[in-house]
Order: C-alpha cells, then sequence, then structure tokens
C-alpha cells in the first residue's frame, strides 16, 4: 500500500509539469487563431441571431408564439459597394452608434421615396404639415430601409436615408426549420 | 512552406484587427482644418479606441466616414455632441442675400440622439455638418491623438505633437458663471 501509493504521488508529480507545458503549448497555439476568427467575423462573415419583430414574417416568424429567433449568416464582403434593392442588410443604426440592425433596402441612391407618413395618410390628414407631399430623392451614398413589419419597425421613415458608411453587411441565409434558405433580393408588396 | 503562410495570415489578421480597433497611422491633406494642419504633408495618429463616438468631447478632431461618399474619410473637429444646441450656418455668412441677417445667422439645431455635429476649422473652405448635417455616431473612426510631418531630411517623426483638446473644460462651470452666461444674454 505504502509503496503504492509512494509509486503513484511520485508519478503524479512530473506528470503535473508535463500538463502544464502541454496545456499552455495548445492554449497558445490556438490562442493565435484568435484574431483571424475576430478579422473573419468581423469582415468575411459571420452567424449572428435576429432580434426584434420589425422583419416579420420574414426574419421570427414565430415571434409571438415562441422565444427562439432567427439564425441567420451574414455576408460582409463587399456590401457596400453593391447595395442593390430588396436585399436585407445589416447596419448600425443612426440612432444608436452601439446597435446593429436589420432591415430591407428599399430604394438606393438617386430613388424617389415617399415615405409611410404621406402614403398612409395620404395628405397627412387636417392641420398636419407634411414634409415630403411629392416625396423626397435618396441622396448620393445613401439607402433608403424600411422593416418588412411597418408598424413595429422604426427605420428610414423614422430616421431618413442611411449612409452606405454605416452598413454593416447583408442577410445571405437564414436558417428556417431544419433548412437552409438563401435570402434574395425581393420587394415585399410594395409599389 | 504551410506554416509560413498560416503563421503570416495570422500576423496579417492581428494587425488589421489593431489598425481598426486601437490605434492608425495615416496622412491627411485638403484645406479644411488650415488653422491646425497645414494643406498636405501631415500623418495623423488616430486612437480607434474612441471609433463609433465612444468618448468624445466637443473639440475632439475625429476621422469619419464621409455619408456622401463611404469610401472617402474625413477629418474635423465635434462641435456638437446628441443634445446639443448648434448652429447650422456660419457666423456673419448669409445663406438668403437680402433676407434678415439676423435671422439667418441665428439659426439652430439641436443635435438628434446618435450624431454628431462635426465642422472643420477652416469655415470657408470646410464641406461639413453645415453642409451635409449631424453625422451618425457610428461613421466616426477614431479621435486624432497625435501628428506628425514626417520627411526625408527631417526623419518619421518629425514634430511630433500630442493634441490638445482647444474646447476641453476640466471642472463644469461655476454657479457664478452660469449665472452671469444667462443674465448676460
Amino acid at each position: 500500500m505504502a509503496t503504492a501509493a509512494a509509486s503513484s504521488s511520485s508519478r503524479w508529480a512530473p506528470k503535473m509539469g508535463v500538463f502544464t507545458k502541454q496545456f499552455g503549448h495548445y492554449l497558445l497555439r490556438y490562442a493565435t487563431w484568435l484574431p483571424p476568427f475576430i478579422w473573419f467575423n468581423s469582415y468575411v462573415a459571420e452567424v449572428t441571431l435576429i432580434n426584434g419583430p420589425s422583419m416579420y414574417p420574414f426574419f421570427n416568424a414565430h415571434y409571438n408564439e415562441r422565444l427562439g429567433r432567427d439564425w441567420c449568416l451574414v455576408w460582409k464582403m463587399g456590401v457596400r459597394e453593391r447595395l442593390r434593392r430588396g436585399e436585407v442588410i445589416t447596419f448600425r443604426s443612426p440612432t444608436d452608434p452601439d446597435k446593429v440592425v436589420v432591415k430591407r433596402v428599399v430604394g438606393i441612391e438617386g430613388d424617389r421615396i415617399i415615405p409611410k407618413a404621406v402614403r398612409v395618410m395620404g395628405e397627412g390628414g387636417p392641420g398636419r404639415k407634411v414634409l415630403y407631399p411629392v416625396g423626397m430623392v435618396v441622396p448620393e451614398g445613401h439607402v433608403w430601409v424600411e422593416g418588412d413589419n411597418a408598424d413595429k419597425s422604426r427605420d428610414s421613415n423614422y430616421y431618413g436615408p442611411v449612409s452606405a458608411g454605416l452598413v454593416t453587411g447583408r442577410v445571405a441565409y437564414v436558417l428556417r426549420g431544419w433548412r437552409l434558405v438563401r435570402v434574395v433580393p425581393e420587394v415585399v408588396g410594395r409599389r | 512552406p504551410l506554416r509560413l503562410l498560416l503563421t503570416s495570415l495570422k500576423l496579417l489578421a492581428l494587425f488589421h484587427l489593431l489598425w481598426e480597433y486601437l490605434l492608425s497611422l495615416a496622412p491627411a491633406q485638403g484645406p479644411s482644418m488650415l488653422a491646425t494642419y497645414p494643406v498636405t504633408g501631415t500623418w495623423l495618429l488616430t486612437s480607434r479606441l474612441h471609433r463609433l463616438g465612444r468618448s468624445l468631447s466637443v473639440g475632439d478632431t475625429v476621422t469619419f466616414t464621409i455619408p456622401e461618399r463611404p469610401n472617402s474619410i474625413g477629418i474635423k473637429r465635434v462641435i456638437g455632441l446628441p443634445g446639443d444646441y448648434v448652429l447650422i450656418g456660419t457666423p456673419g455668412e448669409f445663406w438668403h442675400s437680402g433676407a434678415d441677417p439676423a435671422a439667418d445667422d441665428a439659426l439652430m439645431l439641436q443635435v438628434p440622439e446618435g450624431h454628431a455635429y462635426l465642422v472643420g476649422d477652416n469655415l470657408s473652405v470646410s464641406r461639413d455638418s453645415r453642409l451635409f448635417g449631424p453625422v451618425p455616431l457610428a461613421l466616426i473612426r477614431g479621435k486624432v491623438i497625435a501628428s506628425m510631418h514626417p520627411s526625408f531630411t527631417r526623419g518619421p517623426f518629425a514634430e511630433f505633437q500630442w493634441v490638445q483638446n482647444p474646447m476641453r473644460r476640466d471642472e463644469p462651470p461655476s454657479k457664478e458663471e452660469v449665472l452671469n452666461a444667462r443674465l448676460g444674454r
């Protein structure tokens, strides 16, 4: 017994030293993969969740039924230069620089947009001053974004055209059920 | 071979991350900040820790993506933070000739939440927020913390100086100052 215990303890001590050395070695090796991983997530593609009901029913179609949110793949390379109508993009909110917002591009630079307030209320109702009765033109370098769920969406109808410099990526794929659905530019039931 | 390639790719990724999130150094040109920086030849060291408008104060010089031209980067001074009241025009210049000068000169705007009002030092030739309106804070890339004039004769760090914020107040205004300001108006 005594000899067995002594031999096991003497076997333990060297193993501990070897273990920490190996652990440190592997930790360092895998830690050096962190910058490329972060770089990839920031500049190539990222897997993320969609929060909020502003793109219902395109995203989070079960927003009122379950707590689960949609997973999606956001493609980040070369998005700013190739913005097209109908794409779903991610961008930093003009009202809160720490928040990333997901909306659909409805107008690109040069398009004439009639904001929702005018669309819904016609002339704005009696006594209400309407700022853009004939619509406004989206300025150069900007896009007009709107959420698919018109009521619950804080979008360009609230803060105006969004500069393309704020765009961080484009939602390329969304996981619906067990299928990976490619997100294609489409204009959702509009003019 | 492969390991060399992987290591250099990792180093590139690390360097890019440091450039985007920590510090970057780049040349600057243009006459819009003539009072502070010459037209060409200045290299500015920007702290990327202040990107997205974090911990900015009025008077800081910042680099930002120009709203109308997302491929260009501009350098201007922060004049207004969210909630501040700023002058839209330029003191002494009038947009509508013949109109009431006092009214034109005194048009003010409250900077909306999440935006900043950026104005260049050389007011007459600076295209800034007086032209394109308040800039979303998310477009701000960093704060200029140092400037230098590298030259072949004087070395890369010639005339290196840390940038001071000329508008900074270290203590809030005293009660007398606030009362005087209100009564004097």
